[in-house]
């Protein structure tokens, strides 16, 4: 198999999960891994931009210079990016254990709701709901109490 | 001119020593971020006075680009790091117990912010890109009240979505033309990427860039965040952060993708933008939500403006995201002690009558009435559209004209009842003298401009024909060819 | 510092001196002192008025974005200027004095009272003066946004009701700034003279583009249907002589811009060339159809009124149909009596409004259905409105009889019958409900509670007798107005009319005020000599009334006046279903619904899902767009 049709399949493989993960998850968690997958793949894809077969490390060995070398470039942007990319995981990480601890819940429609919930009432205004959802009713007691 | 990455190098510095500082002298603490921001954005007034007419750029440690960082100033990109510098120091945060960790932010913010401006290299670009925005997520959740940490995260859920779509689209381009820096790019780009594949990574980074500058359909943070974080901070994204992430996209647009579909794109964008903003703004019921949406409107127009091909267009989006500059941060200063809901603000004119006068003169100028600036550039950008072919800017003209006429009904539908004394049972609180003087300073700056209004229109079209010039950037950056 | 420069630096000026003293007593006269200084100032460019000057311009230019803004007076500003400043000064006069301070105690502030009326005549001789389409929006906007101030100063109901107003308002504006923008895409400049040249070949589509923004948004201020329902209210609601300074003027600003645009820019002539769709009507009897539906709809919705201010508000709008429709006409006559009729119009409405506004004064109320008997008690206010109501009515010996004969006999000529049908219905319920105004206040049974009332003060008195004497006196030699308005007719392109002293002498017909007046008053003259010769009168007083062969008392109610027209109003009583409320209530829920969905837009539980959808949508876009 020609290994660089692999490493793009992984790439925007990585991509689509990642998105998928965002999209579709209703856990705070596992969205924030959704991030990270992302990140992962578009990272690999920076890297397969310059691509070839064959290429080896652009590293100089007993004074030769190899015939084809790998662009050192992309690696060095690639590492930027995981650094920023953990930089922000750990953020991530750590609002959701807040958001935890201020909702008790990491379920991301419930957050919204709990979120807007906390708008209206600074604001001192009523949040508009169907007098039959069950959510409000829920966590304005929840509220209250 | 290295003393350019001074206006980089100085707020960071002075960042990370902030804590060290501050154990030493509580006052020295407390006012050493405000003075280095001062210094800074002296700097840089002093560099744009002396720029003229050629940009200067800066190659960062002598290395030649690709593999160097350059940094290049033309008169645009001083004016926004200076923007960054001084807003910052304008909106300095004050509220809150941990104030040296919000100090340290925000200088990194304004370092950050300035690097942006700044830089001519894409990753570069994207680098302080994440910088600001994780800069941001922290002062968001600075409130500290459940509601800031369930927007920042939700904030920071879509904006590294964006990012990470952003840096595919970087990926793409390097992709085709093998190198990132912006003046090698736009000697490449009518050859490399006049295809499929650069149009693909304009709307990738397009949209993640976009984030940031409240783009339709992935601005649906800008209620919640501005609604949750300190009003302060609100200010500070709306009118400086927002302005930084237009930069950019405006530099892509000059430089590297000059084809008809991205300014499509942008215009489609733009005008859903507009009526989204402005008709949810109709039924806000409280005060910064509705100049959230409002903001997300404005920029709707800066959009519109920028999708207008040439210098002209660049020329009116300049107009209309300056006068957002100096409107959005004063209105968010107002709203410092109006953040309750419409119905409570009944009698405010007589608790604060300056705040009232203020908010009328803001709000007459966002609607575009004459004399103030905000109807020369909102007839900048009408005049400009009516002058080109496609149906879809005639489309554009219109949706500006409706938002306007909506903007008016909500913003004196609150005006008014700021004076309807007869129902003031518990008008709200007076404002604090900080907040009435930069608000009332930006005021002033704006009635002030009534009357340079020649003058300065004369020097932001020159602004906006120099940032136009790509030809001028390529020769002053002055890349070797590629192997 | 030309002349027009003296005028609109001493308007300014007064601006500024309201700010500063308007809270003092004497805030009042020095107001009208300001305004009369600026009538000198304005009677020192007579000659545009008598047509012997060009052009004033003004010495202040300014360029700005490349475009040239000039100011200039030719010889339509200055009449309207003479109007507004004429309104101005009689109603600060007619507020100082007792009016400040019952206004006063009331809880208004006098200074801001002042200021905006101030500032409206200060934005309004800016829009008379504008020498170019971006000078006239600037004018546009400052006169729209000092009206606003001077409506909103009325308390809580009334700032609803300027809201609204600001709402049609800012949306005519924009679509003014709209037209201007194509205007601007079609010929490339500003200037008058560049859309002059460009209209006779311009393409129909543009056109008629320009002519519905333009006419929609010149319209909303002129309250032309259907964008009249915000104006009687708003009218109503302001505070008293800004109400009859209001009524006077305001509202023909947008008469003066379509003057401007549609009348001498585009040209009648231009219009007419113009079909609507499927039908056999022009662009000019469009407009002309919709003047008559502005006559006839508000006046019968006056009829309808109990309250004083409220009809005369709507009165105030269906007269501006008339105007209107003889601006259309366009030949000499018509559009003469157009013209005429905003003097006039504004002579007889502020003095309407002054009268009904002393009423409130003395007694409190405006509500017609309270009040009743006055004359006796307010015998000088019953002069000046009986001479509004006769002018109004449009009947002789009152200059109304003028400039309304002027506008009959042009629709005649002009061979539209339906037209001249459609205004003298407008008529007809002019006098029904301008008899029902004055009766209602003046004539029969007087109240119990108004019995100790007094006449107006002097301050309000002599204002109104001032414009009853130039009702009269117009009246009588009409020809005094004529030259104005033939001055007008010629700068803005239009035939002027050939006139004398006492009216009209053309070869198309001809009217000689002098000869009616004179047998009018011969007559008059001997029907009281015989009265007052034969000695058979005896003076009677007010409430000594017998009925049935015993005497009345007070107490009891033998009149009732509050369903006036009750066979009228069975006839067409059904024919009001508020049509145009509906339309309005239901453009603003729809704007309502739009809105809470975009709301409800920007609370999705999955921010992500709307940035994946749209790099989906863009990149298909992109790459199906490309490829094709």
């Amino acid at each position: 198999m020609d290994t660089g049709l692999i490493l793009y399949t992984a790439a925007f493989g990585l991509i689509l999960i990642g998105s998928a993960g965002i999209v579709l998850s209703t856990h705070l968690v596992r969205t924030i891994f959704g991030i990270a997958l992302l990140e992962a793949g578009a990272n690999l894809l920076l890297l397969l931009a310059t691509y070839r077969e064959g290429n080896s490390a652009p590293i100089i060995v007993d004074g030769r210079i190899p015939a084809a070398m790998a662009d050192p470039v992309p690696q060095a942007l690639v590492l930027t990016a995981i650094v920023i990319g953990v930089g922000i995981l750990a953020l991530a990480l750590s609002l959701a254990l807040r958001v935890q601890r201020a909702y008790g819940t990491l379920d991301l429609r419930e957050i919204r709701q709990r979120l807007e919930q906390d708008i209206a009432d600074e604001a001192g205004i009523e949040l508009s709901s169907s007098s039959d959802a069950p959510q409000a009713v829920a966590s304005r007691q929840e509220g209250q109490a | 001119m290295n003393k350019l990455a001074l206006l980089v190098a100085l707020p960071l510095i002075t960042a990370f020593l902030l804590p060290v500082i501050n154990r030493a002298s509580a006052l020295a603490g407390r006012w050493s971020g405000p003075l280095i921001l001062l210094i800074t954005s002296a700097l840089g007034i002093s560099m744009w006075s002396q720029l003229g007419d050629n940009a200067v750029a800066v190659e960062l440690g002598g290395f030649r680009p690709p593999l160097g960082i350059t940094l290049y100033a033309d008169q645009m990109a001083i004016l926004f790091a200076v923007a960054a510098s001084l807003g910052t120091l304008l909106l300095w945060p004050n509220g809150g117990e941990d104030r040296v960790r919000q100090s340290t932010l925000a200088l990194i913010l304004a370092a950050s912010g300035s690097g942006l401006a700044l830089s001519g290299d894409l990753f570069n670009i994207y680098v302080f890109y994440e910088l600001v925005a994780v800069v941001s997520y922290g002062l968001i959740a600075a409130q500290a009240s459940s509601g800031s940490y369930a927007a920042t995260i939700r904030y920071l859920v879509v904006s590294s979505f964006g990012a990470a779509m952003a840096l595919t689209g970087i990926a793409l381009v390097y992709q085709a033309t093998g190198t990132l820096n912006l003046a090698q790019l736009a000697q490449l780009a009518p050859t490399q990427l006049n295809n499929t594949q650069g149009l693909a990574a304009f709307v990738l980074m397009l949209i993640g860039f976009g984030v940031k500058a409240e783009l339709f359909p992935v601005n649906t943070w800008v209620p919640e965040v501005y609604a949750t974080a300190p009003t302060r901070i609100s200010g500070l994204l709306a009118g400086v952060v927002s302005k930084l992430a237009l930069l950019i996209i405006v530099r892509l647009l000059v430089l590297v993708f000059h084809q008809p579909e991205a300014l499509t794109v942008m215009l489609v964008l733009g005008i859903m933008g507009v009526v989204s903003g402005e008709l949810a703004a109709w039924r806000a019921r409280d005060f910064k939500r509705m100049i959230a949406f409002s903001s997300i409107g404005q920029l709707g127009i800066v959009f519109i403006a920028f999708a207008i091909p040439g210098k002209a267009g660049i020329f009116a989006g300049l107009a209309v995201a300056l006068h957002h500059l100096v409107v959005k941060p004063a209105l968010f200063l107002l709203a410092e002690r109006w953040n309750g809901s419409l119905s409570n603000l009944a009698g405010a004119a007589k608790t604060s009558p300056l705040a009232a006068a203020l908010f009328i003169l803001l709000a007459l100028s966002l609607i575009g009435v004459p004399p103030l600036p905000g109807f020369w550039a909102k007839l900048l950008v009408l005049v400009e559209l009516s002058q080109q072919a496609q149906p879809l800017y005639y489309l554009g003209a219109f949706v500006i004209l409706a938002g306007a006429a909506l903007e008016a009904n909500y913003l004196f539908r609150v005006a008014s009842r700021f004076y309807h004394t007869e129902k003031a049972q518990t008008a709200p609180a007076a404002h604090r003298m900080p907040e009435l003087a930069t608000a009332s300073l930006l005021c002033a700056a704006l009635a002030g401009s009534v009357f340079v209004l020649s003058p300065l229109a004369e020097q932001i079209e020159s602004i906006a024909a120099q940032a136009a010039d790509a030809a001028h950037y390529i020769q002053t950056v002055n890349p070797e060819t590629l192997p | 510092m030309t002349p027009l420069d003296h005028l609109l630096l001493l308007s300014a000026l007064s601006v500024v001196v309201m700010l500063v003293i308007g809270n003092r007593q004497a805030a009042g006269w020095t107001a009208t002192v300001l305004y009369a200084a600026q009538g000198v100032a304005l009677l020192l460019m007579s000659g545009l008025g008598y047509g012997t000057t060009a052009a004033v311009e003004s010495a202040v230019s300014f360029q700005v974005l490349e475009q040239a803004l000039h100011w200039r007076f030719d010889a339509l500003s200055w009449f309207f200027a003479l109007i507004t400043i004429g309104a101005a000064l009689l109603s600060s006069w007619f507020s100082a004095g007792e009016w400040a301070q019952t206004y006063r105690l009331r809880g208004g502030s006098l200074r801001i009272f002042h200021t905006a009326l101030a500032l409206n005549v200060f934005s309004m001789l800016v829009l008379l003066a504008s020498g170019d389409l971006l000078s006239l929006f600037i004018g546009w906007e400052l006169v729209s946004w000092a009206s606003f101030l001077i409506m909103a100063l009325g308390g809580a109901k009334a700032s609803r009701y300027a809201l609204r107003y600001l709402s049609y308002a800012f949306a005519g504006a924009m679509a003014v700034l709209g037209g201007l923008a194509l205007v601007y895409s079609l010929v490339g400049s500003f200037q008058f003279q560049a859309l002059k040249a460009a209209a006779p070949t311009m393409d129909s589509a543009s056109l008629w583009l320009l002519f519905t923004l333009f006419g929609a948004g010149f319209g909303v201020k002129m309250a032309l249907l259907p964008f009249h329902l915000w104006q009687a209210k708003a009218y109503a609601e302001t505070p008293g002589p800004g109400a009859s300074f209001l009524g006077a003027i305001s509202s023909r600003m947008g008469l003066f811009a379509i003057a401007i645009v549609l009348v001498q820019l585009i040209g009648i002539a231009r219009l007419m060339e113009m079909p609507v769709p499927f039908s056999f009507l022009s662009a000019r009897d469009l407009l002309a159809w919709i003047a008559v539906f502005t006559i006839i709809f508000p006046t019968f919705t006056a009829l309808r009124q109990h309250d004083a201010r409220r009809l005369l508000a709507w009165h105030g709008i269906g007269q501006g149909g008339y105007m209107l429709l003889g601006l259309l006409i366009a030949d000499d006559l018509g559009s003469a009596g157009g013209l005429m009729h905003v003097f006039n119009h504004a002579t007889y409405q502020a003095m309407l409004f002054m009268a009904v506004v002393a009423v409130i004064h003395r007694t409190g109320t405006s509500d017609l259905n309270r009040l009743g008997g006055l004359v006796a008690r307010m015998p000088l206010s019953f002069v000046a409105m009986l001479i509004g109501i006769i002018g109004l009515a449009g009947l002789p010996p009152m200059n109304g009889f003028v400039s309304k004969w002027l506008i009959y006999r042009s629709l005649i000529l002009d061979g539209s019958p339906l037209l001249f049908l459609g205004a003298v219905i407008g008529t007809l319920g002019t006098i029904l409900s301008v008899y029902k105004l004055i009766h209602n206040t003046f004539l029969g049974q007087l109240r119990l509670e108004h019995e100790d009332i007094g006449e107006a003060p002097l301050s309000m008195i002599l204002p109104m007798m001032i414009l009853s004497a130039v009702v009269f006196i117009t009246g009588y030699f009409p020809g005094l107005v004529l030259d104005w308005v033939a001055a007008a007719q010629t700068s803005i392109g239009l035939p002027a009319l050939a006139h004398h002293l006492g009216g009209v002498a053309t070869d198309k017909g001809g009217l000689d005020m002098i000869w009616i007046v004179s047998v009018l008053l011969a007559g008059f003259a001997v029907g009281t000599l015989v009265f007052f010769s034969g000695n058979r009168h005896k003076r009677v007083h007010q409430l000594d009334n017998y009925a049935g062969g015993h005497f009345l008392t007070a107490e009891t109610r033998y009149q009732y006046s509050d369903n006036f027209y009750p066979g009228l109003m069975h006839l067409i009583g059904p024919w009001y279903r508020k049509s145009f409320r509906w339309l309005e209530r239901g453009f603003v829920s729809t704007v309502d619904t739009v809105s809470l969905a975009m709301q409800g837009l920007y609370r999705p539980v999955h921010p992500s899902l709307y940035l994946l959808a749209v790099v989906v949508v863009a990149l298909s876009w992109v790459i199906s767009s490309v490829a094709v």
